[in-house]
């Protein structure tokens, strides 16, 4: 297994008119060929803003740390640092579209109202493969008909709000794998959709997915959607990985009590009747953040005079998984 | 294992807890405030804003306190100063300094060239500038009746033109105070008028909806695509010119109000319109709440501040209208003064060559006009709840 | 598309209608007519007393004593069937001849403001809101402040005086005096072009102040868009990417609001006018609305609002063509 992308002590700071506020922190992450890391978390937690910066895609006001790594391997084997190339070199544009695609939230507004979906599909083509204005249009339409559009012959001149929601993230699905990236990244694709279709798109990506050998990270609130698509994940809390692993191993045994918390939280037909525990209290803002372990102020099992004074360190209870958390000594084993 | 002190034992106090005390309080404050506390608190850091209220709000009392403000009266004639530039108060002069502010006597002299007889300072001669000077005996606010002005030369015999006068030898400072009574007067009564008038026409549009909102929609269109001026001016041009001074004044009032409603009205439609399906004013209604409660506390709450706003952010064209249909000789008219009247005497380059002062009041206009603007975005901001979180 | 032309195209043709009848109106309202102005003018230092039954008789005769909305059905199928806008007292001759060709004038003067006002305010809007918090975003606000706030016939005034030094004594007016009653010709033309610039910097103006402002505000909100984001994490190379979403995007009210700034290039005219001493509509509007010649002042006014209501269209069309959302809401 070739690994695609590695991310280590990713920390991103913004400016801001009350100061720096830094809403990722030391995040450290891997992605391997053809296989999908979820990334979990709740609002504001910093996925988003996480892979926003593998693509550059920060505004003016943000920094990156300056032990931020992150290694990425192109499609024609050479290794990319992206932390150190410029905002408008050769190489990011390249980069963007061509190495990654990335698909939104809302699929409505990813779309510039005022050209048709087809011009879009077209330019991300253009940009990246050496094709002709009509090879480009022909590919376009493959590529529509590949995501499950019908007709998509009529439907490359439409705009994007004559189509329906699911349609809509189908095409911009097409726009992202039209210039055949290697890594997707997706930022809660499904969120916005219904439930029916959520299943729907979730099955095409992950068919997708496994077509084209393409590595994924898939940005979720919803464990339930980890389950489903993703190989490892990495829960985030407050801009911190809290607990990674095997997406299976973690769901089965989390051991961060955050992670546990989640779980408890989730809905599912075997606890139908018990009611749901959610996790008390409100996730602080990031330029509000606890000293300590970040998530100490709502854990049920913190440790006074411990977690709430040091961050803990990464440490690994098995195999495979790593856990930051006071509750697990050095060796990785739980503390009585 | 907790971190709440037990019950009984006395909690420690530390500088800490006393600031994160502090800030609870701030908080509480900030959450219990009202929707006009929160707007004021947040005018108050906008710090153009306050400059330009204090301007405007000085300009007002010079206006309402015109009488006084003013050494003269607008029809006072000094003969012996014609076209006569400004005089601006000294300490010191060729004959050494003084404590108490000066300015030069005049004495006559022949021009050399035309041999016409023109007054030059005369640096012999100092006059003192004081305050509370006994002058012309006027009533302030139409009630008080007072010989003292506020400021001016300790002899009533003589006269100070800190701004100039002009070609009839009027004392320009003096005009230019009376003027901003004038027209910052036809400015309030002005949007005063519109608003009455927007508040009736685009509340019953946006009340009543259906054929009368769709009528009245035409008619504000109709209205608002006339070029203002222009119909200003064929409004003006229709008042008799046998009419007094204060019948002008009021008719001109009226034309600006009469047609300065539209976008204010266009503004309180919409807001009507989109409020009336809000999720909140649907609850009230379903939770079972009276129409006037509805109104009073769930609608227009919500979009006064704007229209406020909007009030404000009028005034500029008020003030401009009636300046430029006065300088064309179309508005107020002489013996008034406004700030147009006065700067008709200012049409021409040569007035910009040589009697410069004479556009004092031109700057009255601009700093009025951007002083309500910026108090305008200044409340616009603060107005904007969701302008910041804290 | 067809069908929305068709439905803009009827609710211009309803808004002109309501437009006349308003100006009629506006006509009507100063104290005395047509008839009494007519024999003022016609009698006073003549010595011939005018009576009262004289009046009555001009009246008749001028169709004046009809109810008025017969008289305005008749000066409004004049104008529409005829293009007679009927008789100017004041000039003794017929309006068509005392308007002549300052409508043309006119449009010189409003398309030359408006493309001076675009040039500026569209790149110079969309720099500003790219460099948002510069200094230069930050002047510009200034300018914006004072573009407002200073009246247009002080700039006009103030223009005048630096024009005069530095330019010579003839640049007030449309031409200079060899031109100014000369017939129209080339050099004419010429002429004119090199004494347009200063009332077209005059009334662009406020309008390049409003304007900046609006562009800059679209552009700022465009630029957050996620359709921008979007575009970017597919590789459109930036100077690409600003062009082809945010600013084609910050033109639209632009397009939608090329009939407010004719509506107030129109309204400052007149003043301006004064000022420049231009020979054009709108001095010729003061002119008869100080005269009280309303048929010349009516006759103005309508053609005026007329441009206005047919900008209108034209942005409308315009706008729908440039942004394929609207058709669909309309």
């Amino acid at each position: 297994m070739s690994r695609l992308l590695s991310v280590e002590n990713l920390t991103i700071s913004f400016r801001t008119d009350e100061g720096t506020i830094t809403p990722v922190q030391d995040v450290t992450f891997a992605v391997d060929k053809g296989r999908t890391l979820g990334l979990v978390g709740e609002s504001g937690s910093g996925k988003s803003v996480s892979t926003k910066a593998l693509m550059r895609l920060l505004p003016r006001t943000a920094s990156l740390g300056a032990d931020t790594k992150m290694h990425y391997t192109a499609k024609d084997g050479q290794v990319m640092r992206i932390e150190t190339l410029s905002d408008r070199s050769r190489e990011i544009r390249a980069l963007r579209g061509g190495e990654m695609g990335m698909i939104f939230q809302e699929p409505m507004a990813s779309f510039s109202p005022v050209y048709t979906i087809g011009n879009q599909i077209i330019e991300a083509i253009r940009l990246h493969r050496p094709m002709s204005k009509r090879e480009a249009r022909a590919f376009a339409i493959d590529m529509l008909d590949k995501v499950g559009i019908s007709n998509a012959g009529a439907r490359i001149d439409q705009y994007a709000h004559e189509l329906s929601g699911g349609m809509r993230q189908r095409a911009m699905i097409a726009v992202a794998l039209s210039a055949g990236p290697a890594l997707l990244i997706a930022d809660e694709p499904t969120t916005a959709l219904d439930v029916t279709i959520q299943a729907q798109v979730l099955d095409l990506m992950r068919d997708l997915q496994r077509e084209l050998g393409m590595g994924m990270i898939f940005i979720t609130h919803d464990l339930g959607v980890i389950a489903q698509v993703a190989d490892d994940v990495a829960v985030m809390y407050l801009g911190s990985i809290v607990e990674r692993g095997p997406a299976r191993d973690v769901i089965r045994a989390p051991k961060h009590p955050y992670t546990q918390g989640l779980l408890a939280a989730l809905p599912s037909l075997d606890t139908l009747s018990k009611r749901l525990t959610p996790i008390p209290g409100e996730i602080p803002s990031p330029n509000a953040r606890p000293s300590g372990c970040p998530f100490h102020t709502r854990c049920a099992q913190k440790i006074a005079g411990l977690c709430d004074r040091k961050i803990p360190r990464e440490v690994v209870p098995e195999p495979g998984r790593a856990v930051r958390c006071w509750l697990y000594d050095e060796n990785g084993r739980a503390v009585a | 294992m907790t971190d709440l002190p037990e019950p009984g034992k006395p909690t420690h106090i530390t500088a800490e807890t006393r600031q994160a005390e502090k800030d609870r309080q701030r908080r509480l404050k900030f959450y219990s405030a009202s929707q006009w506390t929160l707007i004021w608190w947040r005018f108050r850091r906008h710090r153009a804003a306050m400059v330009a209220a204090v301007i405007l709000a000085t300009m007002a009392l010079a206006g309402i306190f015109a009488e006084f403000v003013a050494p003269y009266g607008t029809t006072t004639r000094n003969t012996g100063y014609i076209e006569g530039p400004p005089q601006v108060p000294q300490f010191c002069d060729d004959n050494g300094c003084s404590i108490r502010p000066f300015v030069h006597g005049n004495k006559t002299e022949r021009d050399p060239i035309t041999l016409r007889a023109i007054s030059v300072p005369d640096p012999d001669i100092r006059h003192y500038v004081s305050l509370f000077v006994p002058g012309e005996t006027v009533k302030v606010l139409g009630i008080f009746e007072t010989d003292r002005h506020l400021i001016g030369l300790a002899d009533p015999e003589l006269k100070i033109h800190f701004w100039g006068t002009d070609d009839l030898g009027r004392d320009v400072f003096s005009r230019t105070i009376y003027a901003t009574r004038t027209s910052l007067s036809i400015g309030v009564l002005g949007v005063m008028i519109s608003f009455v008038l927007a508040l009736i026409i685009g509340g019953v549009a946006g009340y009543a909806g259906g054929f009368l909102d769709n009528a009245i929609q035409r008619v504000t269109e109709v209205v608002r695509v006339i070029p203002i001026i222009p119909l200003y001016m064929g409004l003006a041009a229709a008042m008799p010119k046998e009419w007094s001074t204060t019948q002008v004044y009021f008719a001109m009032t009226l034309i600006l109000g009469l047609f300065g409603w539209p976008t204010l009205a266009r503004r309180i439609r919409s807001q009507l319109l989109s409020i009336r399906n809000e999720d909140y004013v649907v609850a009230a209604r379903l939770a079972g709440a009276r129409p006037g409660r509805i109104i009073g506390q769930h609608m227009l709450p919500s979009f006064t501040s704007f229209i406020i706003v909007d009030l404000v952010i009028s005034f500029p064209y008020m003030i401009l209208s009636e300046t430029a249909l006065s300088f064309v000789g179309l508005g107020l008219r002489p013996p008034s003064v406004s700030w147009g009247v006065l700067l008709q005497q200012a049409q021409s380059v040569r007035a910009i060559e040589q009697t410069p002062w004479l556009f004092i009041p031109a700057g009255f206009v601009v700093l009025a006009v951007l002083a309500f603007t910026v108090i305008g975005d200044g409340l616009r901001d603060a107005a904007d709840p969701y302008s910041e979180a804290k | 598309m067809l069908r929305f032309t068709v439905e803009r195209l009827i609710g211009m043709v309803v808004t002109m209608a309501l437009v006349s009848l308003m100006v009629f109106i506006i006509m009507e309202i100063p104290p005395g007519d047509y008839a009494d102005r007519y024999a003022f003018r016609k009698y006073s230092g003549t010595g011939i007393s005018v009576t009262a039954a004289d009046v009555q008789a001009i009246r008749v005769d001028l169709g004046l004593d009809r109810p008025m909305l017969i008289r305005y059905f008749d000066w409004i199928g004049g104008i529409v069937l005829r293009g007679d806008f009927g008789q100017a007292f004041a000039f003794e001759t017929s309006v068509n001849k005392v308007i002549g060709d300052k409508v043309w004038l006119t449009s010189g003067i409003l398309f030359a403001t408006l493309i001076l006002t675009y040039l500026i305010s569209i790149p110079i809007g969309i720099y500003a809101a790219v460099r948002r918090g510069s200094a230069v975003d930050y002047g510009l606000t200034v300018f914006s402040y004072l573009g407002l706030a200073l009246p247009n016939f002080l700039l006009a005034l103030v223009m005048l005086y630096f024009a005069n030094r530095w330019f010579g004594s003839d640049i007030g007016g449309l031409f200079s005096a060899p031109y100014r009653d000369a017939p129209w010709s080339l050099p004419r033309v010429w002429d004119m072009l090199k004494h347009l610039w200063l009332p077209a910097v005059v009334l662009a103006w406020s309008a390049v102040a409003y304007q900046i402002q609006t562009v800059r505000a679209t552009m700022s909100d465009e630029l957050n868009k996620l359709s921008v984001t979007a575009a970017r994490a597919r590789g459109v190379p930036e100077g690409r990417l600003l062009l082809k979403y945010p600013a084609r995007l910050a033109i639209n009210p632009i397009v939608s609001t090329i009939g407010f700034d004719v509506n107030r290039i129109f309204s400052e005219l007149p003043i301006v006018a004064v000022v420049l001493g231009l020979t054009e509509l709108g001095q010729l509007l003061l002119r008869a609305y100080l005269d009280l010649d309303m048929n010349v002042a009516g006759a103005i006014l309508l053609i005026l609002t007329f441009a206005i209501v047919f900008m209108n269209f034209l942005s409308d069309i315009l706008l729908a063509w440039l942004d394929p959302r609207i058709k669909l809401g309309a």
